[in-house]
């Protein structure tokens, strides 16, 4: 599933980022879920409810709310639907979808439940068994595509690039000395 | 200076770099002067993509698949794919080549107002004093008209008002300018500087000269580089070089200037009897509406590869030829920079230092290949190339999912170096630019079809760069050098150049000194066409000189009544 991978640039936002703690007010509101913006109005539904809830479980569990909030609040799973309905191509979209269905009878035949009923820790047990590419019909590359897709939406959203990382739209310099404060810059 | 017998006193075809700089001086000079372009009008400021994050953006930045591989096939090579700024290019499927005739051929277009001035890479270095003698010396094309010493005082005077960001090197190979202060290396680009300077003897590594300001400009509205890394979407700061920061707002100045946008050159009106365009033939590119403007000089600057097309699609009535091909050269020696080659490795330390701000510049290594006539250097190829680059950390990469790789990618990698040759492409004859005797497009012009290959030179030169690269960079003690040479399809550098070549008679060129046409005096070719070899270096800043110094001596012969 190579062709699912995009250029490491998106999933990372900006490389050549900096940062400053200097955009406190921007932090204050991109931190408020209510009232970011997720940059694009869904046009069509590829998943049913059940693989919604997959999806939206499964980012979560890539990408956690830790002491920044996670991919949930940053609205991946929604960024992942509008990318297989609207960029990728059908062949792809439905690679993917298969791969979520496989992963999801996996959860189900070894641990009797659905992926997201299990807890956290069993999820994550269930994700790596698909990374060392032990569940049939979703393989490391499936790992790489889904995780690939749930940094990229992550790290390019409003809290991604904002509250996870710090955001300067407007450095006004250039400094190339500058000292590491912990976090990444991007804009 | 206007003349009763016709609209304006000159019509300027194109509104990129070059266009922007006739029509300025043109205008300033007293002309009254009609600017036509096949793009869309976008005004300064009104940039959609400006000053959005990712989310902001169609697809987080990236057109869809779909859409880049129906309509912007060729232009996602000029980085038509990134959603910031899909709107500027050329749509490939309405407005095509020949893509099955002749060679694989990439020619990335722009689609509005400005033309490549906005998309462009910024980078401004001076051609050097060997560079116009080259093809004398080693006899590959044709004899350039001009040397240095022409063309110099015409660097200054663009460089002073463009705003060009760069050191004073002091070297021969890549002349000094009109500079504000360069932008800053970082502590990795210092210390590799370093390293150059006591383990790559002969080497220089310098700050890149950018068209990026330092310093601001308040007389033409212009501030300083904010670092904010969008050049290509347009700068409402008007930080960088572009025709819609800096030439029109000087022409419309002059209450001089007409501006029509949306009108799509498709040939000249020529007067065999009287030797002179009488007439530019226009399609609006809306209605599909005829017209014919007349002027009495005019400067034509669609662009390198458009200005051909359009000169090979003029003929004088009854005759099956361009009226500008007596010499036979019209569409020949069409060149492009090498460009697939580039180098990189870990700069080791300084894991303490990150970058705040994002440059628009980082460094440049000059040619030094065949440089002077004792150099013992011993290469298979003729001329040369240099590298730009600039070192930089991205965050880390990390394996594994969750709360630990969220972490981890708060951390940064290490220092990474990274260059790219640009070389030196020879001319040729068989490089060519013709129309398809088949197909046209929807206004009626014949499809340019390119016959354009690289040879053993070109090969040999980017063997030897991509080797050199990699011993540099070693010697200079970065770790892990790697390097990668890629398929490289002539277009690939967007650095065109050639076709219309300047020379010193009309047997061996279509423009002369001047880049006048031997073959219609009134007739200026002043953007890449009219480069009879290309150097190295981005050619950008010497088609601004060009065309300046043809509009001041034009202006001249006007007043004069010569022309």
């Amino acid at each position: 599933m190579d062709h699912l991978s995009m250029n490491r640039r998106m999933a990372l936002g900006a490389i050549a980022g900096a940062f400053g703690m200097t955009l406190i007010p921007a932090l204050a509101r991109a931190a408020d879920p209510t009232t970011s913006e997720l940059g694009f109005k869904p046009v069509k539904n590829v998943f049913t409810p059940a693989q919604r809830a997959f999806v939206a479980a499964y980012s979560e569990r890539i990408v956690p709310t830790t002491d920044t909030p996670g991919a949930i609040a940053a609205g991946v799973p929604s960024y992942i639907e509008m990318m297989l309905g609207d960029w990728f191509t059908g062949t792809e979209r439905a690679d993917f979808i298969k791969g979520i269905d496989a992963v999801e009878a996996h959860a189900k035949t070894t641990r009797k439940k659905s992926f997201v009923k299990l807890k956290p820790a069993l999820q994550d047990e269930v994700i790596t068994e698909v990374m060392n590419g032990k569940v049939p019909g979703a393989g490391t590359d499936f790992f790489y595509a889904s995780r690939q897709l749930v940094v990229s939406g992550y790290y390019s959203s409003e809290i991604g690039m904002t509250v996870e990382r710090v955001y300067l739209p407007v450095p006004g310099r250039y400094d190339g000395d500058y000292k590491y404060e912990g976090r990444v810059f991007n804009g | 200076m206007q003349d009763a017998s016709y609209e304006f006193d000159a019509i300027v075809i194109g509104s990129g770099v070059s266009g922007g700089w006739a029509a300025k001086e043109l205008t300033e000079k007293g002309m009254k002067v009609l600017m036509l372009d096949r793009g869309y009008m976008v005004e300064h400021g009104d940039y959609p993509g400006e000053g959005k994050g990712a989310w902001e953006l169609p697809f987080r930045g990236q057109t869809q698949k779909a859409v880049v591989e129906s309509d912007y096939f060729k232009a996602k090579f000029g980085g038509a794919d990134g959603s910031d700024k899909t709107h500027y290019f050329n749509n490939d499927r309405l407005n095509p080549y020949a893509y099955d005739e002749g060679k694989d051929f990439r020619w990335v277009r722009p689609a509005i107002v400005g033309g490549k001035s906005i998309l462009w890479g910024r980078v401004s270095l001076r051609w050097n004093a060997t560079d116009f003698e080259a093809n004398k010396k080693d006899g590959n094309g044709n004899d350039w008209p001009i040397r240095y010493e022409d063309i110099a005082p015409w660097y200054d005077y663009v460089e002073s008002y463009a705003g060009i960001a760069g050191n004073k090197d002091g070297l021969d190979e890549l002349p000094d300018g009109q500079f504000q202060p360069p932008h800053p290396m970082n502590a990795a680009e210092r210390w590799v500087q370093g390293q150059f300077k006591s383990n790559v003897p002969g080497r220089h590594f310098i700050h890149n000269r950018v068209a990026n300001m330092t310093e601001d400009k308040p007389e033409q509205g212009r501030s300083r580089c904010q670092s904010r890394s969008q050049c290509a979407r347009g700068c409402s700061f008007g930080a960088y070089f572009s025709t819609q920061a800096v030439t029109l707002p000087a022409a419309r100045a002059t209450g001089n200037l007409t501006l029509v946008p949306d009108a799509v050159v498709t040939s000249l009106e020529y007067d065999e009897a009287k030797k002179r365009v009488t007439g530019v033939r226009v399609i609006d590119a809306n209605t599909k509406e005829a017209k014919i403007y007349r002027s009495r000089i005019v400067f034509l600057c669609a662009s390198t590869l458009a200005s051909v097309q359009i000169l090979l699609n003029s003929r004088a009535e009854g005759r099956s030829d361009s009226f500008a091909n007596q010499s036979g050269t019209l569409g020949r020696y069409v060149m492009d920079h090498i460009f697939r080659v580039s180098i990189s490795g870990e700069v080791p330390g300084f894991s303490d230092l990150i970058e705040y701000g994002r440059r628009p510049g980082g460094i440049y290594i000059p040619r030094f290949r065949n440089l002077r006539a004792d150099q013992k250097d011993e290469v298979d190829f003729l001329r040369g190339y240099g590298y730009q680059g600039g070192a930089g950390r991205g965050p880390k990469w990390p394996e594994g999912f969750g709360a630990d790789m969220k972490q981890e990618l708060r951390e940064y990698g290490p220092w990474r170096m990274g260059m790219m040759a640009f070389g030196e492409c020879l001319p040729y004859r068989d490089n060519t630019l013709t129309l398809s005797p088949t197909k046209v497009d929807r206004y009626g012009v014949p499809l340019a079809v390119f016959n354009v290959t690289f040879h053993d030179n070109e090969y040999k030169m980017m063997a030897d760069a991509k080797q050199e690269g990699i011993r540099m960079l070693t010697a200079a003690g970065l770790k892990n050098v790697k390097a990668e040479q890629r398929e490289h399809v002539p277009g690939d550098a967007i650095h065109e150049m050639g076709g219309a070549r300047m020379g010193h008679s009309p047997q061996d060129s279509v423009v002369n000194k001047w880049s006048q046409a031997h073959d219609a005096p009134n007739l200026f070719i002043t953007d890449g066409a009219q480069m009879a070899s290309t150097s190295c270096v981005n050619p950008s800043i010497t088609f601004m000189a060009l065309t300046a110094r043809a509009a001041d001596y034009a202006v001249k012969q006007v007043q004069a009544n010569v022309i």
